[in-house]
């Protein structure tokens, strides 16, 4: 027994990173019912910022947020209102392609000024680890990681709950045209809300890149473990989200722990088709 | 020139012409009933002034401003208030955010808590119940709600659609009480009704619609009870 546990608490850490990544998602859809299918690319561009940055001013990974999110918030802002706000209101199909489109753009960009050398935000954090009793150990990066995801979802929360802007979001998600009633205007709404998702698209960005090694086609397996998250945790639901990741990141290594440590991958997804089988709309979904 | 002013208005959805040439006036501190069958084209001439929908051709001046073509978040900007129809009560939201929401533009959010006390004397209920979920109320309570949350926008002018819809007559004569109210502290309004004798009673001029045109203007009082019955059936 005593062997699972530490897959089992990493597992709850790595689910906390995965959390992260996957709130931008989550907050999109819920708002606009889109998927942005850039959103792994906005987390790796984040963590080529980052990399830039700390390469030019010597900083270390964590310190380099204050450049890259306010950047990224800006990014996400521009990108929904000269791009994504063009299509609202038209189904889905414009919405996926744009943000397809969007994606290999940003993918190529960044294969051509970076080069597919393997990065990572270097610092002291991913080689200490915490020795838990002298049972196994914890990498001080996990924590950190699981840390700022649950400051980050706990802020977001707030935000919702106790801000006219975070009333608006939630306003507009559940009915646009009684929020427009209000003097609420969705093109602002819709682009700040997607700045938000760049945010913590960025947050997770900085993070992963700090954890794992990342390339610019690092993208696509994020916004899959994205989807898992999402989809496990249930659409537009933020404490969902939260969930979602600690399943899919306990399921990951538990799973790596019993099947094998290439199975890693394979035990989360087999996790997620379990969900969608038992409830399609997530653990905590509204449908 | 009247506070509101529609001249020669035509809408369509799609093919089908919803409203032909309509003309309406409000002046400052009127309550007008706005009458009609279902489908007589009462929603489309509300969603076209309101700035929901864009008309074909024709006018509609607020104000002397123009406000055809505008977003309804441009018009409630500009001081007209909308209680729709069927409450839309935002559930994600409590009825205190529900109302503070209603003071979502610049202009009303300098002053919301001032309102906001305001809109709590008018409706003391609506106190009591402030930290409840917005959906959580019962139907009457509800468009209470509703028409608290128009009034955090601070209007001049407010369209009331429907509000009589799916309450009880008891309740019906309270909100008609407050509404009366609110136009007697200088409310220019708009009431649409499918409760006819309440809403001529209540009015100082009421239109008729009938398939997309006016069939019958003029103040209530005046009216026969043919010529109602005709403006609104034809026959």
């Amino acid at each position: 027994m005593i062997q699972f546990l530490e897959p089992i608490i990493n597992g709850i850490l790595l689910g906390g990173l995965y959390a992260v990544v996957g709130i931008g998602l989550s907050v999109i859809f819920g708002i606009m019912r889109q998927v942005n299918l850039a959103h792994g690319e906005l987390m790796i561009l984040a963590s080529y910022f980052s990399l830039l940055t700390l390469q030019l001013l010597g900083l270390h990974p964590l310190l380099t947020f204050l450049l890259v999110l306010p950047a990224m918030f800006i990014f996400g802002y521009l990108i929904q209102t000269f791009l994504f706000n063009r299509v609202m209101g038209k189904g889905m199909e414009p919405f996926l392609m744009i943000s397809f489109g969007l994606s290999i753009i940003l993918q190529n960009a960044l294969l051509l000024i970076f080069t597919p050398d393997a990065r990572s935000l270097k610092s002291s954090l991913v080689i200490q680890s915490l020795n838990v009793y002298g049972l196994f150990h914890v990498p001080l990066i996990y924590i950190v990681n699981c840390a700022v995801s649950i400051l980050v979802i706990g802020l977001l929360h707030q935000f919702m709950k106790r801000t006219y802007l975070g009333w608006a979001i939630s306003a507009s998600a559940e009915d646009l045209s009684a929020a427009k009633l209000m003097g609420i205007n969705p093109k602002r709404v819709y682009a700040l809300a997607m700045g938000i998702a760049a945010v913590t698209a960025a947050i997770s960005g900085v993070l992963v890149g700090m954890t794992f090694t990342f390339y610019p086609h690092s993208g696509t397996q994020y916004l899959i473990i994205a989807f898992g998250v999402v989809i496990i945790g249930g659409l537009g639901s933020l404490p969902g989200t939260f969930v979602g990741g600690l399943i899919l990141g306990i399921s990951q290594l538990v799973g790596g722990r019993i099947i094998g440590p290439g199975f890693q991958l394979l035990s989360g997804y087999i996790i997620l088709l379990v969900v969608l089988t038992i409830r399609p709309q997530g653990i905590l979904g509204r449908g | 020139m009247s506070m509101l002013e529609v001249r020669d208005l035509d809408v369509y959805h799609g093919k089908f012409q919803a409203l032909s040439g309509v003309e309406l006036d409000v002046e400052r501190g009127q309550i007008v009933s706005l009458l009609g069958a279902n489908g007589a084209g009462k929603s489309t001439l509300l969603k076209t002034i309101s700035g929901v929908l864009k008309p074909a051709s024709g006018t509609i001046y607020f104000d002397e401003k123009r406000i055809d073509g505008l977003g309804p978040h441009n018009i409630v900007d500009l001081g007209m208030g909308l209680v729709p129809e069927g409450r839309k009560i935002f559930s994600a939201l409590t009825v205190r955010q529900n109302l503070l929401i209603g003071s979502y533009t610049p202009r009303a959010r300098k002053t919301r808590n001032e309102t906001l006390e305001n809109v709590f004397h008018l409706f003391p209920l609506l106190e009591k119940r402030s930290r409840q979920k917005g959906t959580d109320l019962s139907g009457g309570e509800q468009q209470m709600l509703s028409i608290g949350r128009a009034l955090m926008s601070q209007p001049r002018f407010i369209i009331f659609d429907e509000i009589s819809l799916g309450l009880s007559p008891l309740v019906v004569k309270e909100l008609y009480k407050t509404i009366k109210r609110i136009n007697q502290d200088g409310m220019t309004e708009v009431l649409v009704e499918q409760d006819v004798k309440r809403s001529l009673k209540v009015a100082d001029f009421a239109y008729i619609l009938q398939e997309g045109r006016i069939t019958l203007k003029g103040n209530p009082r005046d009216f026969t009870e043919e010529a109602v019955k005709k403006a609104y059936f034809g026959v």
